[in-house]
């Protein structure tokens, strides 16, 4: 389904990503492990704009408007479903369908008491899970995202991982929490220093080689 | 870039409820009052169309911009030179005068003074000593040094607060204040200081071409001239020339060339008018004296001469002033959210973005007394032309800031496009500076209704103009004095404002900008 | 950096004080500096009243230059401030120049001057024909004055409208406009920006032999009764300056100037003698309706 074949990346001088080739069927759920800067990022930009228009995305730094309220963010997943007039309506006055919508997923990732509160007065981790709520919202096949659980505890983490498990037929998350993947992804690509260093079904992987390697 | 402007992280004490009721934000609140008060000031102003046949006078004007003409104007080149010098030496002696008072800001004194000394437009300090110095050079340097020094002073002290102090307090003890401050606080704020300089220079060539209006030598005295004739060629030649002096500022205005420049204003400015020290305490011991102190009528005279004066021109003026102002702050805003998007590289390709900037240069840097002069041709005499010419120029101005700061903002790349994206992901995140850019401007708007009162709207400017008109210069001090006291109220007003809403503008640079 | 500052600072001081040197040095032949009342079209101003200083400086034999000044009240307080000594003022400005300046004198007026009248003129929408009588008809509408510091063009008018309509302009009109000079007040009735104006017969008619009046869209509706207008005020003290009988020397060039191209400038047919008293009635009308105090 997305394929990348002798794929190279750059940024200005320096080499991000080199000589990669990759092929991700449907259903598949892909970690991608590396120590930071091994070009987790760039790869996962590289394989998004093959299919830009079906995948949703949790981007690293979240892209949430801080102004808005936590309700509007997530509303946002589905700006492309409604027409205009609607979703400035909604913008001014949340209207009832999206809001019991947008309520249903917080409740999943445990945010549902925050729903009109302004996405920058809530944590970090609560604004991680806001991102990933919206990915939700979108209500796609396939998720990209860029370390969705970096800022949450234990129990948190463990529980979005699910979420997305049940949620999109496909994954592909770069990760750094080694344990998380082998615990939820069915493989795992290992970056170092811009190249495909492992790529390997989980069950073959022993955690402490991985440690090794690219844990941080 | 967006982490910047969730700074405001209060302790979250919210109850479950609370999150769950939609509440409107106060910057959502404070926006719809503004638009209440404005809706509320449109039945008071006379916002009627009264021509009947602007066709002819129109085709004239617009005729004249297919054959724009120098050959009328006596010296063209002479008028921007003088244009020119004014500028750079009224606008070099402001920055090195703030500089001193910068360090000085901390006094309330220096504020209340400054303060004062900003309230009072360029126009009206320009009329003020036109009475004392005459036709003097020294009349056009201080008209624009003063009120350029006091706002210097304000911003300066501005940059300093908001610099780094702590290498400059390590080594204060035993270097000295003076050898630390040069040593470490100046070289981290001095491109801060120069961006903002070099900003206001540009400022100060508008103001300088529009002190012509009141009679110096610069391109407004040749442009309002050719304008009452209605030899428009001559207007658009003008225009144009000073089009390309403001476009061209990049490529002559270095620093390195400023000293040579200053060295050389002054053979350009210099006249053989004389200062005669007789004028200077004339103005100061007989014109500005109220009539009935003069005539020595007393204390009740006095308080009846003011009370008149108060009734029939102060508060007509200041109700004007205040119905223009609040109609065309609303406006600006509207034109600068509708006007933003035309420059920024989050709606349009770089040929679109060219063709917006094009756009919005000439629209920033008509003066509004141009762009008001043609629109009193086109709708006849009301406040409509200068509600418009208010909005077009400023809007042009914030749009022009805001457009530039969402550039700097980073959508995720699976952000939508079009008006979704516009409602949903740039419009929030910029309404914060929106909101700062505006509430800087409100006090320049309604400064800037003056300039309007000149051509005849009865704002304050108008009651001024016509009392210098009368050579009544003792109710034009206490009228310039009532507008000096109502601005210093708009702009505590904002700055309440701002602060309750915690509105600020982020980076130096851009907040820099939008001062004037 | 700092060097640059210091350069900057150093430079300006220089320039500050050669501001004062230069202005001193370029002074010092004494010339006599004359002015007009902005009151029309200013296009050649340098160069039509040019001529009019080359010949004062032909017939005076003293440096004589003209300085341009763009409103009525620039050019009464350069008057004031000695920065200007003579001046061709309106019947209004040169009264407040002379209350301004005690032993100033009004010495020549045009010929026309002694018999000025104000033109009160429509657009042809609000239908008002020419008549002898005041034109009542005008209250209610959409008025423009010239400047506020006219004779033709406010003061008269203004007295007129007061004495038939028995109220200020403000009240007597729906809207009151200062359009800046007899010819822009043409130009804004005959776009219908204004309904009614009041202008300079003077101006009228040098505009309609240029034939920049459409008739069909503009004209005379009432002429007001003569009064005392234009005229050349000179300050008192120019004989201690220029020495004795130097003011009636000016006057003599004045009433001597005969060539039509100067007098053009003006315009007017010839300089006649004019005293202060002849613009008794003038000051008598501004102190009625407020325009001097």
């Amino acid at each position: 389904m997305l394929h990348l074949v002798s794929a190279n990346a750059s940024y200005e001088d320096s080499i991000a990503l080199t000589d990669i080739t990759l092929h991700i069927p449907v259903g598949q759920k892909l970690a991608l492990i590396g120590r930071s800067g091994a070009g987790k990022s760039t790869l996962l930009k590289l394989l998004y704009d093959q299919r830009p228009t079906d995948i949703a995305l949790v981007p690293q730094d979240y892209g949430l408007v801080t102004s808005l309220s936590l309700f509007h963010n997530v509303y946002m997943g589905q700006l492309g479903r409604h027409p205009l007039w609607y979703n400035l309506l909604n913008l001014i006055k949340p209207l009832k369908k999206p809001v019991g919508e947008v309520q249903s997923i917080l409740s999943v990732v445990q945010l549902s008491d925050k729903l009109f509160e302004p996405i920058g007065q809530l944590s970090g981790g609560q604004q991680q899970r806001a991102a990933i709520a919206r990915a939700i919202m979108q209500n796609g096949d396939i998720l990209f995202a860029d370390e969705p659980v970096s800022s949450l505890d234990e129990q948190q983490s463990n529980l979005v991982m699910k979420v997305l498990c049940q949620r999109f037929e496909t994954l592909v998350l770069a990760m750094h929490d080694i344990d998380l993947a082998l615990k939820y992804c069915d493989r795992i690509v290992g970056l170092d220093n811009g190249r495909i260093t492992i790529d390997e079904p989980t069950g073959s992987l022993v955690r402490k080689d991985l440690l090794d390697i690219y844990g941080e | 870039m967006y982490a910047k402007t969730c700074l405001i992280f209060t302790v979250n004490k919210l109850t479950v409820s609370k999150g769950l009721r939609f509440r409107r934000s106060p910057r959502w609140k404070v926006s719809w009052l503004f638009v209440f008060v404005a809706l509320a000031c449109l039945p008071f102003a006379d916002l009627s169309i009264s021509t009947y046949d602007p066709w002819a006078e129109l085709g004239r004007l617009f005729g004249g911009l297919l054959q724009p003409s120098l050959v009328a104007i006596e010296k063209p080149f002479e008028a921007l030179l003088q244009t020119l010098a004014f500028a750079i030496l009224g606008v070099s002696s402001g920055s090195l005068i703030g500089f001193g008072l910068a360090q000085l800001f901390h006094l309330r004194l220096v504020r209340i003074v400054c303060a004062s000394v900003r309230a009072i437009h360029e126009l009206f300090w320009a009329l003020i000593f036109l009475q004392i110095f005459g036709l003097h050079p020294l009349t056009g340097l201080l008209a624009l040094g003063l009120p350029y020094a006091a706002t210097f002073a304000k911003v300066y002290a501005e940059i300093l607060e908001e610099g780094d102090r702590r290498a400059y307090d390590t080594i204060r003890q035993s270097a000295g204040p003076t050898s630390a401050f040069f040593y470490a606080r100046l070289p981290d704020l001095w491109q801060h200081f120069v961006t903002y300089t070099g900003y206001r220079l540009e400022c100060g060539l508008r103001s300088s071409a529009v002190l012509g209006f009141v009679g110096l030598p610069t391109l407004g005295y040749y442009l309002s001239t050719a304008f009452l004739e209605g030899a428009y060629a001559e207007v658009w030649a003008l225009l144009i020339l000073f089009y390309l002096v403001i476009a061209s500022l990049r490529y002559w205005l270095r620093p390195k060339l400023l000293p040579l420049y200053i060295l050389i204003a002054p053979f350009i400015i210099a006249n053989d008018s004389e200062i005669s020290v007789d004028n200077i305490s004339r103005f100061f011991t007989q014109d500005i004296v109220p009539l009935p102190l003069r005539n020595s009528e007393g204390l009740s005279g006095l308080w009846q001469w003011f009370t008149e004066l108060f009734l029939t021109e102060a508060l007509p003026g200041i109700i004007n002033t205040l119905l223009l102002t609040q109609i065309a702050l609303v406006l600006t805003g509207l034109i600068a959210l509708i006007w933003f998007p035309l420059i920024s590289r989050l709606f349009f390709e770089r040929f679109g973005r060219l063709l917006g900037h094009l756009f919005l240069v000439i629209m920033r840097s008509t003066p509004e007394y141009i762009l008001a002069f043609i629109l009193l041709t086109l709708w006849g005499p009301s406040m409509l032309p200068a509600v418009i010419a208010l909005a077009l120029h400023n809007g042009a101005i914030i749009a022009h800031l805001m457009g530039r700061y969402s550039n700097t903002l980073s959508l995720r790349v699976d952000a939508t496009a079009g008006m979704n994206r516009y409602a949903y992901e740039v419009v929030p995140r910029i309404y914060n500076q929106f909101l700062a850019f505006l509430f800087y401007r409100w006090e320049i708007i309604q400064r800037e209704t003056a300039i309007l009162g000149i051509l005849g709207i009865t704002t304050l400017g108008f009651y001024i103009d016509s009392a210098i008109q009368d050579i009544r210069l003792d109710r034009a001090m206490v009228l310039i004095a009532i507008t000096a006291a109502l601005n210093v109220c708009i702009d505590s007003l904002s700055h309440y404002i701002r602060s309750k809403l915690r509105l600020s503008i982020g980076s130096q640079q851009i907040s820099a900008e939008s001062r004037r | 950096m700092t060097t640059l500052l210091r350069r900057l600072g150093i430079s300006l001081l220089i320039s500050l004080s050669l501001i004062s040197v230069s202005t001193s040095v370029f002074s010092a032949p004494k010339t006599l500096v004359f002015s007009a009342i902005p009151d029309q079209n200013q296009s050649q101003l340098v160069q039509r009243f040019g001529k009019v200083a080359d010949y004062l400086t032909k017939t005076l034999g003293v440096p004589v230059k003209y300085v341009p000044v763009n409103s009525y009240a620039a050019a009464i307080t350069a008057f004031r401030n000695n920065q200007v000594q003579l001046a061709w003022f309106g019947g209004l400005s040169g009264v407040r120049a002379r209350l301004l300046v005690p032993d100033s004198e009004a010495i020549a007026q045009g010929f026309e001057d002694t018999q000025f009248e104000t033109y009160f003129i429509a657009h042809h929408s609000t239908g008002l024909k020419p008549s002898d009588n005041f034109p009542e008809s005008i209250a209610g509408k959409s008025f423009t004055f010239g400047s506020k510091g006219s004779t033709s063009g406010r003061l008269m008018p203004e007295f007129y409208i007061r004495e038939h309509l028995g109220k200020a302009p403000d009240e007597a009109f729906n809207l009151v406009g200062f359009s800046g000079n007899h010819s822009r007040t043409i130009a804004l009735v005959q776009s219908g920006a204004y309904q009614v104006g009041a202008t300079n017969y003077k101006v009228w008619e040098k505009e309609l032999a240029a034939g920049k009046i459409d008739t069909d869209k503009v004209s005379v509706i009432w002429k007001t009764p003569t009064y005392p207008d234009y005229q050349w005020t000179v300050r008192g003290d120019v004989d201690s300056v220029w020495g004795d009988g130097f003011k009636a020397r000016i006057k003599q060039a004045l009433l001597d100037m005969k060539d039509p191209a100067l007098l053009d400038a003006f315009p007017r047919s010839a300089f006649v003698s004019a005293s202060n008293d002849d613009y008794q009635p003038i000051l008598d009308t501004a102190k009625e309706i407020g325009l001097i105090d």
